[in-house]
Protein backbone atom coordinates (compact mmCIF):
# COMPACT_ATOMS: atom_id res chain seq x y z
CA UNK A 1 0.00 0.00 0.00
CA UNK A 2 2.73 2.47 0.97
CA UNK A 3 4.72 1.62 -2.12
CA UNK A 4 1.64 2.05 -4.27
CA UNK A 5 0.81 5.58 -3.06
CA UNK A 6 4.46 6.50 -3.27
CA UNK A 7 4.61 5.28 -6.85
CA UNK A 8 1.35 6.98 -7.78
CA UNK A 9 2.82 10.23 -6.49
CA UNK A 10 5.97 9.62 -8.51
CA UNK A 11 3.85 8.92 -11.57
CA UNK A 12 2.02 12.17 -11.05
CA UNK A 13 5.32 14.01 -10.81
CA UNK A 14 6.84 12.49 -13.95
CA UNK A 15 3.52 12.85 -15.73
CA UNK A 16 3.41 16.57 -14.91
CA UNK A 17 6.75 17.11 -16.60
CA UNK A 18 5.77 15.00 -19.61
CA UNK A 19 2.48 16.85 -19.98
CA UNK A 20 4.15 20.26 -19.99
CA UNK A 21 6.64 19.19 -22.66
CA UNK A 22 3.96 17.47 -24.73
CA UNK A 23 1.68 20.55 -24.52
CA UNK A 24 4.30 22.72 -26.21
CA UNK A 25 4.81 20.11 -28.87
CA UNK A 26 1.11 19.63 -29.55
CA UNK A 27 0.39 23.38 -29.76
CA UNK A 28 2.99 23.88 -32.48
CA UNK A 29 1.85 20.75 -34.27
CA UNK A 30 -1.79 21.83 -34.02
CA UNK A 31 -1.36 25.14 -35.80
CA UNK A 32 1.58 24.55 -38.14
CA UNK A 33 1.67 20.76 -38.54
CA UNK A 34 5.37 20.81 -37.77
CA UNK A 35 6.66 17.90 -35.67
CA UNK A 36 9.19 20.04 -33.83
CA UNK A 37 12.01 17.65 -32.94
CA UNK A 38 14.00 20.66 -31.74
CA UNK A 39 11.55 20.95 -28.83
CA UNK A 40 13.81 18.57 -26.86
CA UNK A 41 16.71 20.97 -27.34
CA UNK A 42 14.59 23.86 -26.07
CA UNK A 43 13.87 21.76 -22.99
CA UNK A 44 17.59 21.14 -22.48
CA UNK A 45 18.45 24.83 -22.93
CA UNK A 46 15.74 25.77 -20.46
CA UNK A 47 17.50 23.71 -17.79
CA UNK A 48 20.96 25.06 -18.66
CA UNK A 49 19.87 28.68 -18.60
CA UNK A 50 18.23 28.32 -15.19
CA UNK A 51 21.26 26.43 -13.89
CA UNK A 52 23.77 28.96 -15.24
CA UNK A 53 21.92 31.94 -13.80
CA UNK A 54 21.81 30.23 -10.40
CA UNK A 55 25.46 29.18 -10.42
CA UNK A 56 27.09 32.23 -11.99
CA UNK A 57 25.12 35.08 -10.47
CA UNK A 58 23.42 33.36 -7.60
CA UNK A 59 20.03 34.33 -8.99
CA UNK A 60 17.09 32.91 -7.04
CA UNK A 61 15.54 29.73 -8.45
CA UNK A 62 12.21 31.31 -9.42
CA UNK A 63 13.77 34.38 -11.03
CA UNK A 64 16.22 32.18 -12.92
CA UNK A 65 13.30 30.11 -14.14
CA UNK A 66 11.37 33.19 -15.26
CA UNK A 67 14.37 34.45 -17.26
CA UNK A 68 14.81 30.99 -18.75
CA UNK A 69 11.15 30.94 -19.84
CA UNK A 70 11.59 34.27 -21.59
CA UNK A 71 14.87 33.37 -23.27
CA UNK A 72 13.71 29.97 -24.49
CA UNK A 73 10.38 31.44 -25.59
CA UNK A 74 12.24 34.03 -27.66
CA UNK A 75 14.46 31.30 -29.03
CA UNK A 76 11.31 29.52 -30.17
CA UNK A 77 10.18 32.68 -31.96
CA UNK A 78 13.58 33.09 -33.62
CA UNK A 79 13.43 29.46 -34.71
CA UNK A 80 10.06 30.13 -36.35
CA UNK A 81 11.15 33.31 -38.12
CA UNK A 82 14.55 32.05 -39.21
CA UNK A 83 13.72 28.48 -40.17
CA UNK A 84 10.08 27.43 -40.19
CA UNK A 85 8.51 30.59 -41.59
CA UNK A 86 10.54 30.56 -44.80
CA UNK A 87 9.61 26.88 -45.20
CA UNK A 88 5.87 27.46 -44.83
CA UNK A 89 5.09 26.61 -48.44
CA UNK A 90 7.72 23.91 -48.78
CA UNK A 91 6.88 20.19 -48.72
CA UNK A 92 6.34 18.89 -45.13
CA UNK A 93 9.52 16.82 -45.12
CA UNK A 94 11.57 20.04 -45.18
CA UNK A 95 10.17 21.09 -41.79
CA UNK A 96 11.12 17.74 -40.31
CA UNK A 97 14.65 17.86 -41.65
CA UNK A 98 15.03 21.46 -40.50
CA UNK A 99 13.75 20.57 -37.01
CA UNK A 100 16.28 17.77 -36.67
CA UNK A 101 18.98 20.16 -37.92
CA UNK A 102 18.09 22.69 -35.22
CA UNK A 103 18.12 19.94 -32.60
CA UNK A 104 21.63 18.84 -33.57
CA UNK A 105 22.85 22.41 -33.77
CA UNK A 106 21.52 23.40 -30.35
CA UNK A 107 22.93 20.28 -28.72
CA UNK A 108 26.37 20.86 -30.18
CA UNK A 109 26.07 24.49 -29.09
CA UNK A 110 25.26 23.45 -25.52
CA UNK A 111 28.18 21.05 -25.49
CA UNK A 112 30.50 23.82 -26.69
CA UNK A 113 29.43 26.23 -23.96
CA UNK A 114 28.70 24.01 -21.01
CA UNK A 115 30.66 20.86 -21.86
CA UNK A 116 29.38 17.31 -21.90
CA UNK A 117 29.43 16.79 -18.11
CA UNK A 118 26.40 15.82 -16.12
CA UNK A 119 25.51 18.60 -13.71
CA UNK A 120 23.16 18.82 -10.78
CA UNK A 121 20.88 21.71 -10.02
CA UNK A 122 20.56 22.69 -6.37
CA UNK A 123 17.09 23.67 -5.32
CA UNK A 124 16.06 25.81 -2.38
CA UNK A 125 13.28 23.27 -1.88
CA UNK A 126 15.36 20.16 -1.17
CA UNK A 127 13.88 19.42 2.26
CA UNK A 128 12.03 16.18 2.77
CA UNK A 129 8.48 16.54 3.96
CA UNK A 130 5.81 14.20 5.15
CA UNK A 131 2.81 14.26 2.87
CA UNK A 132 -0.24 12.21 3.93
CA UNK A 133 2.05 9.51 5.24
CA UNK A 134 4.48 9.49 2.34
CA UNK A 135 7.87 11.07 2.22
CA UNK A 136 8.62 13.39 -0.65
CA UNK A 137 10.96 16.24 -1.31
CA UNK A 138 9.44 19.68 -1.45
CA UNK A 139 10.72 19.95 -5.04
CA UNK A 140 8.53 17.05 -6.16
CA UNK A 141 5.50 18.68 -4.61
CA UNK A 142 6.44 21.88 -6.40
CA UNK A 143 6.64 20.12 -9.76
CA UNK A 144 3.09 18.91 -9.34
CA UNK A 145 1.65 22.19 -8.16
CA UNK A 146 3.66 24.18 -10.71
CA UNK A 147 2.54 22.04 -13.62
CA UNK A 148 -1.11 22.20 -12.65
CA UNK A 149 -1.00 25.97 -12.18
CA UNK A 150 0.65 26.40 -15.57
CA UNK A 151 -1.91 24.15 -17.25
CA UNK A 152 -4.81 26.04 -15.71
CA UNK A 153 -3.31 29.36 -16.80
CA UNK A 154 -2.77 28.01 -20.31
CA UNK A 155 -6.32 26.73 -20.46
CA UNK A 156 -7.74 30.08 -19.34
CA UNK A 157 -5.53 31.88 -21.84
CA UNK A 158 -6.65 29.67 -24.73
CA UNK A 159 -10.33 29.64 -23.85
CA UNK A 160 -11.02 33.00 -22.27
CA UNK A 161 -8.89 35.55 -24.09
CA UNK A 162 -9.28 36.77 -27.65
CA UNK A 163 -5.60 36.44 -28.36
CA UNK A 164 -5.49 32.90 -26.97
CA UNK A 165 -8.50 31.79 -29.00
CA UNK A 166 -6.68 32.81 -32.17
CA UNK A 167 -4.40 29.83 -31.54
CA UNK A 168 -7.39 27.50 -31.31
CA UNK A 169 -9.02 29.13 -34.33
CA UNK A 170 -5.90 28.72 -36.42
CA UNK A 171 -5.56 25.08 -35.34
CA UNK A 172 -9.13 24.36 -36.39
CA UNK A 173 -9.12 26.21 -39.70
CA UNK A 174 -6.15 28.18 -40.87
CA UNK A 175 -7.87 29.83 -43.83
CA UNK A 176 -10.88 30.59 -41.66
CA UNK A 177 -8.48 32.42 -39.35
CA UNK A 178 -7.24 34.47 -42.32
CA UNK A 179 -10.81 35.30 -43.29
CA UNK A 180 -11.73 36.78 -39.90
CA UNK A 181 -8.64 38.97 -40.04
CA UNK A 182 -6.23 37.06 -37.81
CA UNK A 183 -2.55 37.61 -38.64
CA UNK A 184 -1.45 33.99 -38.73
CA UNK A 185 2.25 34.86 -38.68
CA UNK A 186 1.79 36.54 -35.33
CA UNK A 187 -0.17 33.57 -34.03
CA UNK A 188 2.64 31.26 -35.14
CA UNK A 189 5.20 33.37 -33.26
CA UNK A 190 3.02 33.48 -30.16
CA UNK A 191 2.62 29.70 -30.27
CA UNK A 192 6.36 29.12 -30.56
CA UNK A 193 6.88 31.54 -27.66
CA UNK A 194 4.43 29.61 -25.45
CA UNK A 195 5.82 26.29 -26.58
CA UNK A 196 9.40 27.29 -25.70
CA UNK A 197 8.24 28.76 -22.40
CA UNK A 198 6.48 25.52 -21.46
CA UNK A 199 9.63 23.51 -22.25
CA UNK A 200 11.71 25.83 -20.07
CA UNK A 201 9.26 25.55 -17.16
CA UNK A 202 9.19 21.76 -17.43
CA UNK A 203 12.99 21.54 -17.56
CA UNK A 204 13.59 24.01 -14.73
CA UNK A 205 11.06 22.27 -12.51
CA UNK A 206 12.39 18.78 -13.14
CA UNK A 207 16.15 19.50 -13.36
CA UNK A 208 16.68 19.32 -9.56
CA UNK A 209 15.38 15.74 -9.49
CA UNK A 210 17.21 14.76 -12.68
CA UNK A 211 20.56 15.72 -14.16
CA UNK A 212 21.43 18.46 -16.61
CA UNK A 213 23.42 17.45 -19.70
CA UNK A 214 23.35 18.22 -23.45
CA UNK A 215 21.44 15.05 -24.35
CA UNK A 216 18.84 15.37 -21.57
CA UNK A 217 16.13 16.26 -24.07
CA UNK A 218 16.38 13.07 -26.14
CA UNK A 219 14.30 10.67 -24.16
CA UNK A 220 11.89 13.38 -23.03
CA UNK A 221 11.12 14.53 -26.57
CA UNK A 222 10.68 10.96 -27.82
CA UNK A 223 8.25 10.32 -25.01
CA UNK A 224 6.49 13.61 -25.71
CA UNK A 225 5.96 12.41 -29.26
CA UNK A 226 4.55 9.15 -27.92
CA UNK A 227 2.22 11.21 -25.73
CA UNK A 228 0.88 13.42 -28.48
CA UNK A 229 0.44 10.47 -30.80
CA UNK A 230 -1.44 8.71 -27.98
CA UNK A 231 -3.50 11.80 -27.21
CA UNK A 232 -4.11 12.76 -30.83
CA UNK A 233 -1.73 15.11 -32.64
CA UNK A 234 -2.69 18.70 -31.87
CA UNK A 235 -5.07 17.90 -29.02
CA UNK A 236 -4.49 19.87 -25.81
CA UNK A 237 -6.48 17.65 -23.42
CA UNK A 238 -4.89 14.66 -25.16
CA UNK A 239 -1.40 15.94 -24.36
CA UNK A 240 -2.25 16.47 -20.68
CA UNK A 241 -3.96 13.14 -20.24
CA UNK A 242 -1.40 11.29 -22.32
CA UNK A 243 1.39 12.77 -20.18
CA UNK A 244 -0.17 11.55 -16.97
CA UNK A 245 -1.02 8.14 -18.42
CA UNK A 246 2.60 7.69 -19.42
CA UNK A 247 3.85 8.97 -16.07
CA UNK A 248 1.71 6.52 -14.11
CA UNK A 249 2.48 3.59 -16.41
CA UNK A 250 6.19 4.22 -16.11
CA UNK A 251 6.33 4.57 -12.36
CA UNK A 252 4.06 1.59 -11.73
CA UNK A 253 5.91 -0.46 -14.34
CA UNK A 254 9.23 0.43 -12.74
CA UNK A 255 8.02 -0.86 -9.37
CA UNK A 256 6.04 -3.91 -10.31
CA UNK A 257 7.83 -5.06 -13.46
CA UNK A 258 11.39 -3.87 -13.57
CA UNK A 259 13.13 -0.54 -13.26
CA UNK A 260 15.35 -1.43 -16.20
CA UNK A 261 12.40 -1.64 -18.57
CA UNK A 262 10.93 1.72 -17.48
CA UNK A 263 11.74 3.50 -20.74
CA UNK A 264 10.57 0.68 -22.96
CA UNK A 265 7.08 0.85 -21.48
CA UNK A 266 6.33 4.13 -23.26
CA UNK A 267 7.15 2.74 -26.65
CA UNK A 268 5.40 -0.55 -25.99
CA UNK A 269 2.30 1.42 -25.09
CA UNK A 270 2.63 3.37 -28.33
CA UNK A 271 2.65 0.17 -30.37
CA UNK A 272 -0.36 -1.25 -28.51
CA UNK A 273 -2.49 1.90 -28.65
CA UNK A 274 -1.71 2.61 -32.27
CA UNK A 275 -2.71 -0.94 -33.19
CA UNK A 276 -6.05 -0.49 -31.46
CA UNK A 277 -6.74 3.21 -32.11
CA UNK A 278 -4.57 4.39 -35.00
CA UNK A 279 -5.73 8.00 -34.72
CA UNK A 280 -4.87 8.30 -31.04
CA UNK A 281 -7.14 8.42 -28.03
CA UNK A 282 -8.49 11.93 -28.61
CA UNK A 283 -8.00 12.59 -32.30
CA UNK A 284 -8.43 16.36 -32.31
CA UNK A 285 -11.76 16.43 -30.51
CA UNK A 286 -12.42 19.44 -28.36
CA UNK A 287 -9.08 21.21 -28.76
CA UNK B 1 -15.99 51.09 -54.23
CA UNK B 2 -14.20 48.00 -55.58
CA UNK B 3 -12.45 48.12 -58.90
CA UNK B 4 -10.58 45.25 -60.52
CA UNK B 5 -8.77 46.13 -63.69
CA UNK B 6 -7.08 43.61 -65.94
CA UNK B 7 -6.55 41.15 -63.09
CA UNK B 8 -4.92 37.82 -63.94
CA UNK B 9 -4.13 34.92 -61.63
CA UNK B 10 -1.80 32.06 -62.56
CA UNK B 11 -1.44 28.70 -60.83
CA UNK B 12 1.95 27.49 -61.99
CA UNK B 13 1.64 27.58 -65.76
CA UNK B 14 -2.16 27.58 -65.77
CA UNK B 15 -4.06 30.86 -66.02
CA UNK B 16 -7.14 30.57 -63.82
CA UNK B 17 -8.30 34.15 -64.30
CA UNK B 18 -7.36 36.29 -67.28
CA UNK B 19 -7.62 40.07 -67.67
CA UNK B 20 -10.74 40.50 -65.61
CA UNK B 21 -12.40 43.89 -65.05
CA UNK B 22 -15.05 44.15 -62.34
CA UNK B 23 -16.49 47.22 -60.67
CA UNK B 24 -18.78 47.28 -57.68
CA UNK B 25 -20.36 50.55 -56.54
CA UNK B 26 -21.25 51.28 -52.95
CA UNK B 27 -24.60 49.78 -51.93
CA UNK B 28 -24.86 47.46 -54.94
CA UNK B 29 -25.49 43.75 -55.02
CA UNK B 30 -23.45 42.35 -57.90
CA UNK B 31 -23.45 38.72 -58.95
CA UNK B 32 -20.71 36.67 -60.62
CA UNK B 33 -22.22 33.79 -62.58
CA UNK B 34 -20.29 30.83 -63.88
CA UNK B 35 -19.95 27.10 -63.63
CA UNK B 36 -17.48 25.22 -61.44
CA UNK B 37 -13.89 26.07 -62.25
CA UNK B 38 -14.81 29.26 -64.11
CA UNK B 39 -12.61 31.28 -61.76
CA UNK B 40 -15.12 32.87 -59.38
CA UNK B 41 -13.46 31.58 -56.19
CA UNK B 42 -10.03 32.48 -57.53
CA UNK B 43 -11.18 36.08 -58.01
CA UNK B 44 -12.55 36.15 -54.47
CA UNK B 45 -9.32 34.77 -53.05
CA UNK B 46 -7.35 37.34 -55.01
CA UNK B 47 -9.49 40.15 -53.55
CA UNK B 48 -9.16 38.66 -50.04
CA UNK B 49 -5.37 38.40 -50.36
CA UNK B 50 -5.35 34.60 -50.06
CA UNK B 51 -4.19 34.26 -53.67
CA UNK B 52 -1.46 36.32 -55.35
CA UNK B 53 -2.42 38.09 -58.56
CA UNK B 54 0.04 37.90 -61.42
CA UNK B 55 -0.98 41.20 -62.99
CA UNK B 56 -3.60 43.93 -62.81
CA UNK B 57 -4.77 46.19 -60.00
CA UNK B 58 -7.42 45.87 -57.34
CA UNK B 59 -8.62 49.17 -55.88
CA UNK B 60 -10.80 49.33 -52.78
CA UNK B 61 -12.04 52.82 -51.97
CA UNK B 62 -9.36 54.19 -54.31
CA UNK B 63 -6.53 52.34 -52.50
CA UNK B 64 -4.64 49.50 -54.20
CA UNK B 65 -4.99 46.31 -52.14
CA UNK B 66 -3.45 43.66 -54.39
CA UNK B 67 -0.64 41.89 -52.53
CA UNK B 68 -1.82 43.08 -49.10
CA UNK B 69 -1.98 40.50 -46.29
CA UNK B 70 -5.39 38.87 -45.71
CA UNK B 71 -5.75 40.36 -42.21
CA UNK B 72 -5.09 43.88 -43.54
CA UNK B 73 -7.78 43.40 -46.15
CA UNK B 74 -10.33 42.36 -43.53
CA UNK B 75 -9.37 45.46 -41.53
CA UNK B 76 -9.95 47.65 -44.56
CA UNK B 77 -13.56 46.39 -44.68
CA UNK B 78 -13.70 43.46 -47.10
CA UNK B 79 -14.79 40.13 -45.70
CA UNK B 80 -15.18 36.86 -47.56
CA UNK B 81 -17.64 34.15 -46.78
CA UNK B 82 -15.97 31.20 -48.47
CA UNK B 83 -17.63 28.42 -50.44
CA UNK B 84 -16.58 25.71 -47.97
CA UNK B 85 -17.46 28.07 -45.08
CA UNK B 86 -14.15 27.67 -43.26
CA UNK B 87 -15.74 27.65 -39.81
CA UNK B 88 -13.97 26.62 -36.61
CA UNK B 89 -15.69 23.23 -36.24
CA UNK B 90 -15.01 22.48 -32.57
CA UNK B 91 -15.85 25.97 -31.37
CA UNK B 92 -19.44 26.79 -30.47
CA UNK B 93 -21.64 28.92 -32.69
CA UNK B 94 -21.19 31.84 -30.29
CA UNK B 95 -17.40 31.44 -30.24
CA UNK B 96 -17.30 31.35 -34.03
CA UNK B 97 -19.30 34.55 -34.22
CA UNK B 98 -17.09 36.25 -31.65
CA UNK B 99 -13.98 35.25 -33.61
CA UNK B 100 -15.66 36.91 -36.60
CA UNK B 101 -15.36 40.22 -34.77
CA UNK B 102 -11.63 39.69 -34.20
CA UNK B 103 -10.66 42.99 -35.82
CA UNK B 104 -12.98 44.81 -33.37
CA UNK B 105 -11.73 42.83 -30.36
CA UNK B 106 -10.92 45.95 -28.34
CA UNK B 107 -14.50 47.25 -28.67
CA UNK B 108 -16.25 44.78 -26.37
CA UNK B 109 -19.58 46.61 -26.38
CA UNK B 110 -19.71 46.77 -30.17
CA UNK B 111 -18.89 43.05 -30.39
CA UNK B 112 -21.74 42.19 -28.05
CA UNK B 113 -24.14 44.41 -29.98
CA UNK B 114 -23.14 42.81 -33.30
CA UNK B 115 -23.58 39.40 -31.73
CA UNK B 116 -27.13 40.26 -30.72
CA UNK B 117 -27.89 41.62 -34.19
CA UNK B 118 -26.58 38.52 -35.93
CA UNK B 119 -28.44 36.17 -33.58
CA UNK B 120 -31.58 38.18 -34.27
CA UNK B 121 -31.05 37.91 -38.03
CA UNK B 122 -30.57 34.11 -37.72
CA UNK B 123 -32.91 32.80 -35.00
CA UNK B 124 -31.65 29.25 -35.59
CA UNK B 125 -28.15 30.32 -34.59
CA UNK B 126 -29.55 31.77 -31.39
CA UNK B 127 -31.14 28.44 -30.65
CA UNK B 128 -27.90 26.55 -31.36
CA UNK B 129 -25.49 29.11 -29.92
CA UNK B 130 -23.83 26.67 -27.52
CA UNK B 131 -23.52 23.84 -30.08
CA UNK B 132 -20.26 23.10 -31.87
CA UNK B 133 -20.22 24.58 -35.37
CA UNK B 134 -19.27 21.19 -36.80
CA UNK B 135 -22.50 19.67 -35.49
CA UNK B 136 -24.77 22.00 -37.49
CA UNK B 137 -26.54 21.10 -40.74
CA UNK B 138 -25.26 22.48 -44.04
CA UNK B 139 -27.77 25.33 -44.13
CA UNK B 140 -27.08 26.29 -40.53
CA UNK B 141 -23.34 26.25 -41.17
CA UNK B 142 -23.85 28.54 -44.14
CA UNK B 143 -25.85 30.95 -41.99
CA UNK B 144 -23.13 30.82 -39.37
CA UNK B 145 -20.52 31.59 -42.03
CA UNK B 146 -22.53 34.61 -43.18
CA UNK B 147 -23.13 35.63 -39.57
CA UNK B 148 -19.44 35.36 -38.76
CA UNK B 149 -18.63 37.52 -41.77
CA UNK B 150 -21.17 40.14 -40.65
CA UNK B 151 -19.52 40.32 -37.22
CA UNK B 152 -16.58 42.15 -38.77
CA UNK B 153 -18.98 44.93 -39.86
CA UNK B 154 -17.78 44.80 -43.46
CA UNK B 155 -18.29 47.50 -46.06
CA UNK B 156 -18.08 44.86 -48.77
CA UNK B 157 -19.02 41.22 -48.37
CA UNK B 158 -17.83 38.57 -50.81
CA UNK B 159 -20.23 35.63 -50.76
CA UNK B 160 -19.00 32.51 -52.51
CA UNK B 161 -21.82 30.15 -53.55
CA UNK B 162 -23.93 30.42 -50.41
CA UNK B 163 -26.63 28.20 -51.90
CA UNK B 164 -24.38 25.26 -52.77
CA UNK B 165 -25.65 21.92 -51.51
CA UNK B 166 -28.69 23.34 -49.72
CA UNK B 167 -32.34 22.32 -49.91
CA UNK B 168 -34.51 24.59 -52.14
CA UNK B 169 -36.46 26.03 -49.22
CA UNK B 170 -33.24 26.95 -47.40
CA UNK B 171 -31.83 28.46 -50.59
CA UNK B 172 -34.81 30.77 -50.76
CA UNK B 173 -34.29 31.87 -47.14
CA UNK B 174 -30.61 32.38 -47.85
CA UNK B 175 -31.29 34.76 -50.72
CA UNK B 176 -33.78 36.69 -48.61
CA UNK B 177 -31.14 37.13 -45.95
CA UNK B 178 -28.55 38.25 -48.50
CA UNK B 179 -30.98 40.79 -49.87
CA UNK B 180 -31.67 42.06 -46.37
CA UNK B 181 -27.95 42.38 -45.60
CA UNK B 182 -27.56 44.41 -48.77
CA UNK B 183 -30.56 46.61 -47.97
CA UNK B 184 -29.10 47.26 -44.52
CA UNK B 185 -26.14 48.92 -46.21
CA UNK B 186 -23.51 46.26 -46.92
CA UNK B 187 -22.29 46.09 -50.48
CA UNK B 188 -22.37 42.49 -51.70
CA UNK B 189 -20.44 40.66 -54.39
CA UNK B 190 -22.05 37.26 -54.82
CA UNK B 191 -20.71 34.27 -56.75
CA UNK B 192 -23.47 31.87 -57.78
CA UNK B 193 -24.46 29.07 -60.09
CA UNK B 194 -28.11 29.51 -59.21
CA UNK B 195 -28.45 32.30 -61.79
CA UNK B 196 -32.18 32.84 -61.62
CA UNK B 197 -32.39 33.29 -57.84
CA UNK B 198 -29.25 35.41 -57.77
CA UNK B 199 -30.31 37.74 -60.60
CA UNK B 200 -33.69 38.28 -58.95
CA UNK B 201 -32.00 40.05 -56.02
CA UNK B 202 -28.94 41.51 -57.81
CA UNK B 203 -28.49 44.89 -59.48
CA UNK B 204 -25.93 43.75 -62.02
CA UNK B 205 -24.01 40.68 -63.03
CA UNK B 206 -20.97 39.29 -64.80
CA UNK B 207 -20.84 35.91 -66.50
CA UNK B 208 -17.58 33.99 -66.21
CA UNK B 209 -16.37 31.31 -68.57
CA UNK B 210 -12.95 29.68 -68.25
CA UNK B 211 -11.45 32.57 -66.35
CA UNK B 212 -12.75 35.50 -68.37
CA UNK B 213 -15.90 37.61 -68.41
CA UNK B 214 -18.05 36.78 -71.44
CA UNK B 215 -21.23 38.75 -70.73
CA UNK B 216 -22.07 41.56 -68.34
CA UNK B 217 -25.04 43.81 -67.73
CA UNK B 218 -27.95 44.63 -65.46
CA UNK B 219 -29.99 41.80 -63.99
CA UNK B 220 -32.82 42.42 -66.47
CA UNK B 221 -30.43 42.29 -69.41
CA UNK B 222 -28.83 39.09 -68.19
CA UNK B 223 -32.18 37.43 -67.50
CA UNK B 224 -33.16 38.22 -71.08
CA UNK B 225 -29.81 37.20 -72.55
CA UNK B 226 -29.95 34.00 -74.61
CA UNK B 227 -26.53 32.65 -73.60
CA UNK B 228 -27.35 33.15 -69.93
CA UNK B 229 -30.76 31.58 -70.28
CA UNK B 230 -29.42 28.54 -72.09
CA UNK B 231 -26.43 28.00 -69.85
CA UNK B 232 -27.79 28.78 -66.41
CA UNK B 233 -31.53 28.95 -66.32
CA UNK B 234 -32.35 26.08 -68.59
CA UNK B 235 -35.04 27.87 -70.60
Amino acid sequence: MDILTQQLFNGLTIGSVYSLVALGLTLVYGILHIPNFAHGALYMLGAYITLTLMLLWGVHYWIAMAVSVLVVGLLGVIMDRLVFHPLRNAPPIHDKIAAIGILLFLEAFAQLIWGADYRTMETPYGQVIDLFGMTATMQRVLINIGAIVVMILLFLFLKKTYIGSTIIAMAQNREGAHLVGINTNKVAMLTFMISGGLAAIAASLSAPINLVFPGMGHLVILKAFVIIILGGMGSVPGAILGGYILGFTESLGATYLSNDYKDIIAFLMLVVILSIKPKGLFSREGF
Amino acid sequence: MLELSRVSVDYGGFTAVEQVDITVEEGELVVLLGSNGAGKSTIFNAISGLQKTSSGTILFEETPIQGAAPDKIVQSGIVQCAEDRKLFPQMTVRENLIMGAYIHRRKRKQVNRSLEEVLELFPILHEKRENAAGSLSGGQQQMLAIGRALMSKPKLMLLDEPSIGLAPLIVEQMFEVIQKINQDGTTVLLAEQNAFAALKIANRGYVFESGSIVVQGSSEELLANDTVRRAYIGA
